[in-house]
């Protein structure tokens, strides 16, 4: 069960190195992000300005991966927004799967009036589709920074890990050690973080990366519909430049193909690593994955 | 309200005094409070009405909304449709063969990379080839200019070759969806017991896999499938605003762009209403599906 997580450190990494999915994934997030940061050491950061390339230049000796319309090296331009895309899904999921634990925490164990009308709260976001708020927010803000906006997405993705823990908090909190707990006297926050939270950990491990993979599609959304940080590059931002510009009609393939396959390689990446952990860390599934 | 149009053509249409400003604020009671306002709209809402849009004024919100329907219930119900259906048969074939076969084993990679993949990425993939590169299908809109409305086959094969980029977009990407989580379930299921025993009593595959693992499967499938029609109408957004397909995203997101509160919410409330009617109709179906599930009344 999950507790290996903790009881045995060691044989949790193994299974998890063990597990073909997880380090499929783990292999490719982590080369992107190499690239992205050792990026910056080589290209001169420099050619990120207008006019510092000959513009529309395929990728060749000059521009490593091109330039765009307005002579902006690509390669220098990937280097900003790739660290910046995975800082918004960091602070976003780290925001929504702490505002979710807690929620869903409270609402399982506590129960009654709490239960009811959190449940209410989570049903209420769960069915209106956050990219509308996150739309008419983007719009009435006008020009957000890449740190504004992770938080935004960030307060919008807690419902689904909400739910999620509420319903695993029900079960558990009915089995024999919390009880055993409750009767030695534990209060309720200790029961909540020394004896429940150790078995959700390495669950809402799996529920963060899923939270990630929301932060960058929603940023990517946002970005692509012209409401993302304009003064900021994003790899939903690059291919906002790029179709702003025409690169789609003018065949300038490089500019907006990119972080295209790139933003693919990251969600593909995100997604095996959440496949993964949670193969680890729910027996069912690893004997049935194939 | 005549007073206004009169002072707006005087003016030449340019955004002009505040006195104007104020009028309008005054017309669409955005002076009031929240409060006094949202008890105005839902008096409103109660006797079926939506408003008036402000950034189009003279035409009504529910008209807007009527109008934009069609076109987003069509592209999105049929797209749902195909690739659910498509989706469930190949994952259920798949996950029956398993490792027996090599060729549907390597379907599972390509579902991973389509599911993964946002609607709206593969829509540019499939702009860049079809609509640019080879130009056999056109950008954006939802019909052509001049192409007389109405049920000649003209309009309607214009209608289709407008809205294949956008269908294809999304029926590949819940493709991928279907097809992981019926091969999955079906997977899953194989080991049952009464799987075991049916091929003990002989009976031929086939009808195994479709008649027991199958249907025993189709259960979680379509709450799948009723979870995804709720959200039709909201479902494209970004898709609709790329292809500039209008429908209820388009719809939606130019009225959010322009502030146009009315607009914003009515089709918010439509939204509400689609899930919830989704969810209550998924109940009532389940019986229907699986004979097990039975709702009885309280006290019997």
């Amino acid at each position: 069960m999950a507790t290996v997580a903790l009881r045995r450190p060691k044989k949790f990494l193994r299974l998890l190195l063990e597990n073909q999915k997880f380090t499929i994934g783990m292999v490719i997030f982590l080369t992107l992000f190499v690239l992205a940061i050792f990026a910056n050491f080589f290209i001169e950061t420099g050619k990120r300005t207008s006019g510092s390339l000959t513009p529309r230049q395929p990728p060749g000796e000059t521009a490593l991966l091109g330039s765009d319309s307005l002579g902006r090296s690509i390669a220098s331009q990937m280097g900003e927004a790739v660290p910046n895309s995975l800082q918004v899904g960091l602070i976003a999921a780290f925001l929504g799967t702490t505002i979710g634990a807690l929620i869903g925490f409270s609402s399982g164990y506590f129960g009654g009036v709490v239960d009811g009308v959190l449940r209410i709260l989570i049903d209420v976001f769960l069915s209106v589709p956050s990219l509308l708020f996150l739309i008419l927010i983007a719009s009435l803000l006008r020009g957000v920074s890449v740190q504004v906006m992770a938080i935004i997405i960030g307060l919008f993705a807690w419902a689904w890990p909400a739910r999620q823990v509420r319903a695993q908090v029900l079960s558990l909190k009915e089995r024999g050690f919390v009880q055993v707990s409750r009767l030695s006297g534990m209060s309720g926050l200790e029961i909540i973080f020394r004896e429940l939270m150790p078995h959700m950990l390495p669950w809402l491990g799996a529920n963060f990366v899923n939270a990630f993979i929301a932060a960058i599609l929603a940023e990517s959304g946002l970005s692509i519909l012209g409401l993302g940080p304009q003064r900021e590059m994003t790899l939903g931002m690059m291919i906002y430049w790029a179709l702003s510009y025409g690169a789609l009609l003018q065949n300038q393939w490089w500019w907006w193909f990119i972080p295209v396959i790139t933003l693919m390689a990251l969600f593909l990446a995100l997604y095996l690593i959440h496949i993964g952990l949670e193969e680890v860390s729910n027996p069912r599934l690893r004997q049935q994955g194939a | 309200m005549g007073a206004v149009l009169l002072k707006l053509a005087a003016m030449g249409g340019s955004l002009g005094s505040m006195d104007l400003v104020e009028e309008y604020r005054r017309m669409f009671g955005l002076d009031r409070s929240l409060w006094e306002q949202y008890l105005s709209f839902m008096r409103e809402l109660l006797q079926g009405n939506l408003g008036y849009s402000i950034g189009s004024f003279p035409s009504q919100v529910s008209d807007m909304i009527r109008y934009a329907i069609p076109w987003t219930i069509g592209l999105l119900t049929i797209t749902t449709i195909i690739s659910w259906g498509m989706g469930s048969i190949i994952g259920a074939i798949v996950g029956w063969k398993g490792k027996r076969s090599r060729f549907f084993q390597m379907l599972v990679p390509i579902a991973l990379v389509l599911y993964t993949t946002p609607y709206y990425i593969l829509a540019l993939i499939l702009v860049y080839f079809f609509a640019s590169y080879w130009q056999i299908f056109p950008l954006s809109g939802a019909s052509s200019v001049g192409v007389v409305q109405g049920f000649s086959t003209r309009y309607i094969l214009d209608l289709l070759h407008h809205a294949a980029l956008p269908a294809l977009s999304i029926i590949l990407v819940s493709l991928g969806w279907w097809f992981l989580s019926m091969r999955s379930l079906i997977t899953s299921l194989k080991g049952e017991d009464y799987i075991h025993n049916a091929e003990a009593m002989g009976i031929k595959e086939p009808r195994i896999l479709w008649g027991y693992a199958f249907r025993n499967a189709l259960l979680p499938q379509t709450t799948g499938l009723a979870i995804s029609f709720g959200h039709i109408v909201g479902g494209a957004l970004v898709t609709e605003v790329i292809f500039a397909y209008p429908g209820i995203g388009w719809l939606i997101f130019n009225s959010i762009k322009s502030l146009d509160y009315p607009v914003i919410q009515g089709s918010v409330l439509l939204i509400i209403i689609s899930v919830t009617l989704a969810n209550f109709l998924i109940d009532i179906a389940y019986p229907l599906i699986d004979p097990r599930i039975r709702y009885e009344r309280a006290g019997s």
